[in-house]
């Protein structure tokens, strides 16, 4: 028991430096966007810390490859806006130099993460999507051949396809749509699942009134990551304060590196949370 | 109507308007009192002994008696309403007067629930479907005025704070249904007719009940009800996530005052409209999730006070299941233990009890006057920048009726 929740604790640890180390890329405090040189390699822990961030460690590369404020919102499937941004990124000279080799070896990184941690056949549908997410934003944001494994062990494809998308999306009532959209925070990225973003697209009213269920209760990392979503929209209610809200969550979070990505994304890639 | 004096208020977190009773009003000398009870020797008999049924003033009056569609929800709302209806006909005892209720007794556990029951029961009385509620809030209401002595209670409290605004906030609730005393209607023309009427108070939200009290008694209004609306919770449209529960409070009185208790919900203009029916779901569900019974009854009844506000199955369930099998609904939490003093019973619960029974009532008369339709999830879109106030009211107030127009 008490193992367990030091391993925990260290976990957290490690996934805050790393959600901290990116979040510093995306702002440009760092020079180069390598995830590998956030974290030891070698770690088990860094590799978990991977897993349980998801999409979001590739996250410079994705505003890199384009993804920032006046992307086009994403349409179509999911393998067409994949591709899309895989051709962006292929294009946008990453290729060479000290930024092909911070790739390739982010690209090594995130392989091993997958491939340590693959969704068992329990996996909840949180963590599947996860491991989509991050599989499909190491195609699609890192340079040709730098990306993640052709769907190791189908768990990618098994995760969620637009048929798996439409249950939930469709029938949570708002309060339980909210949490698991902002468990899903990272899929947010451009282009990663289209039809997850269409689908919460078309319920903004109910992700803004959990914007303002999590506030209240001062759960600050669910209020970030529904507001990412929302960051996306155009139409999300003007009464619900977006801009300050975000700003609030982050200053009130204390200092929580998950929030602070969370509102650094949402800042870099949708101009929302600091005007 | 929060009670300053329930749980977790101490301090007098009262923001409301439906609390007669300022949080001030206590501290003020017995001695200022030129006339103490007693010295006015026994009651006389109520100017009108029988609280009158007002009369329908436009179309989006609620008055009950009528057959609307039935509601889908009927019972649970019937079982809410009557059960507290009992429970607070049973707690009668708790809402006498004390002899010395214009000098030393406190007022917030006297004079405000006495008010509190006048001004909901009046509305189950009128609004309610069923015949036995009714006459049930029918037989309280005219028991509050018995206790006001037919309204001489309120020339004591003139006299004795001729600058206060709560005995004028307590005589309009029975004005408002005919029941008048003309002394203290004289005392009131003398003091509300002063410059020093008109000086602006602090809390907006209760000088939108004194406007009421003012236009339910027949007084000229001390202010402009729209540019007041403006400053209040209500009005400022605050970012709903930042709403702590004493704004939250605010901003049920101020519905309440804008719609005269629910009775006339297209008052509401139109942006304010929109604002709550787009937030009201997350403020219910959040302040369910607390177990503040108190407020989320006071949402819910917010919510039929709303027109097109969707109808929260769910959220009443919830609210309903925090009634306990003697009709009392816990202010907060599991309220005060079984066994607990008669007294310590009524604050804890009185207040919750009597807000269930409005919102009951209200939540199923809104089916019938095409208030509040449908159970879907969806809710109309986010308003835009809001029409000024007086505008919006000009522009949705129904029939006029002069009972019902706002200054």
């Amino acid at each position: 028991m008490a193992e367990q929740a030091q391993e925990n604790s260290s976990l957290s640890a490690v996934v805050a430096d790393v959600a901290a180390g990116v979040a510093l890329a995306l702002d440009g405090g760092r020079d180069s966007s390598a995830l590998s040189g956030v974290l030891a390699q070698d770690d088990p822990l860094a590799l978990a810390a991977i897993r349980v961030l998801g999409a979001d460690v590739l996250a410079p590369y994705a505003l890199r490859a384009g993804g920032g404020p006046g992307t086009t919102t994403d349409t179509g499937t999911d393998m067409d806006s994949g591709m899309a941004h895989r051709r962006t990124a292929r294009a946008s000279g990453v290729g060479a130099g000290p930024a092909a080799r911070g790739a390739r070896a982010d690209g090594e990184v995130v392989r091993k993460a997958l491939a340590a941690y693959p969704p068992g056949a329990d996996a909840s549908e949180v963590s599947l999507w996860s491991y989509r997410g991050l599989v499909e934003a190491s195609r699609a944001y890192l340079p040709a051949g730098q990306g993640g494994p052709e769907s190791p062990a189908g768990a990618g494809d098994r995760a969620a396809g637009p048929a798996a998308v439409a249950g939930w999306l469709q029938a949570d009532p708002w309060p339980q749509l909210a949490h698991r959209a902002s468990q899903l925070a990272a899929l947010s990225l451009p282009g990663l699942a289209p039809a997850l973003a269409t689908g919460l697209a078309a319920r903004t009213e109910d992700l803004s009134r959990g914007f303002v269920r999590a506030v209240r209760r001062r759960d600050w990392l669910q209020a970030a990551g529904i507001g990412r979503w929302l960051a996306r929209v155009p139409d999300v209610p003007d009464t619900l304060g977006l801009d300050t809200g975000l700003v609030y969550v982050l200053r009130m979070s204390g200092g929580d590196a998950r929030v602070a990505l969370h509102t650094a994304i949402a800042r870099r890639f949708h101009g929302r949370g600091a005007r | 109507m929060s009670g300053g004096a329930g749980p977790g208020r101490a301090g007098g977190g009262d923001p409301d308007g439906a609390a007669p009773l300022p949080s001030g009003v206590s501290d003020l000398p017995g001695a200022a009192q030129s006339d103490p009870p007693g010295s006015t020797g026994a009651p006389r008999p109520a100017v009108a002994g029988t609280p009158a049924r007002p009369s329908a003033p436009g179309g989006s009056d609620r008055a009950g008696g009528h057959d609307g569609p039935a509601h889908p929800d009927a019972a649970l709302l019937d079982r809410v309403a009557l059960g507290a209806l009992t429970r607070i006909d049973a707690m009668r005892p708790s809402f006498r007067l004390p002899d010395d209720v214009a000098t030393d007794a406190n007022p917030n556990t006297t004079l405000k629930p006495l008010g509190e029951l006048a001004e909901l029961a009046d509305v189950v009385r009128t609004a309610h479907p069923l015949p036995a509620a009714r006459a049930l809030a029918g037989e309280l209401f005219a028991f509050a005025w018995k206790e006001t002595r037919g309204g001489e209670l309120f020339a004591e409290l003139v006299r004795g704070e001729p600058q206060a605004t709560y005995p004028v906030e307590l005589y309009g609730v029975f004005a408002r249904a005919g029941l008048r005393n003309p002394a203290v209607e004289e005392l009131l023309a003398a003091t509300t007719g002063l410059r020093l009427w008109q000086v602006a108070r602090e809390d907006h939200t209760r000088t939108l009940n004194v406007l009421n009290a003012e236009r339910r008694i027949g007084l000229p209004p001390h202010a402009d009800f729209a540019e007041v609306l403006a400053m209040t919770g209500l009005g400022r449209r605050p970012e709903p996530w930042a709403l702590d529960r004493r704004t939250a409070y605010g901003l049920t009185h101020d519905v309440f005052h804008v719609t005269d208790w629910g009775r006339v919900p297209g008052l509401m203009p139109e942006p304010l409209a929109g604002y709550l029916r787009l937030w009201l779901p997350a403020w219910t569900a959040s302040w369910l999730e607390e177990r503040q019974w108190d407020l989320a009854g006071e949402l819910l009844a917010v919510a039929a006070c709303v027109p097109q506000a969707p109808y929260d199955p769910a959220a009443w369930r919830e609210f309903a299941a925090a009634q306990r099998r003697d009709g009392a609904v816990p202010e907060v939490g599991d309220g005060p233990p079984e066994g607990a003093p008669p007294q310590e019973q009524f604050i804890g619960c009185y207040h919750s009890t009597l807000v269930a029974a409005f919102a009951a009532t209200l939540a199923r008369a809104a089916a019938g006057s095409g208030g509040a339709p449908g159970t879907a999830p969806s809710t109309p879109e986010a308003t835009p920048a809001p029409a000024p106030p007086s505008a919006a009211v000009a522009e949705h107030t129904p029939a006029p009726a002069e009972s019902e127009v706002l200054p």
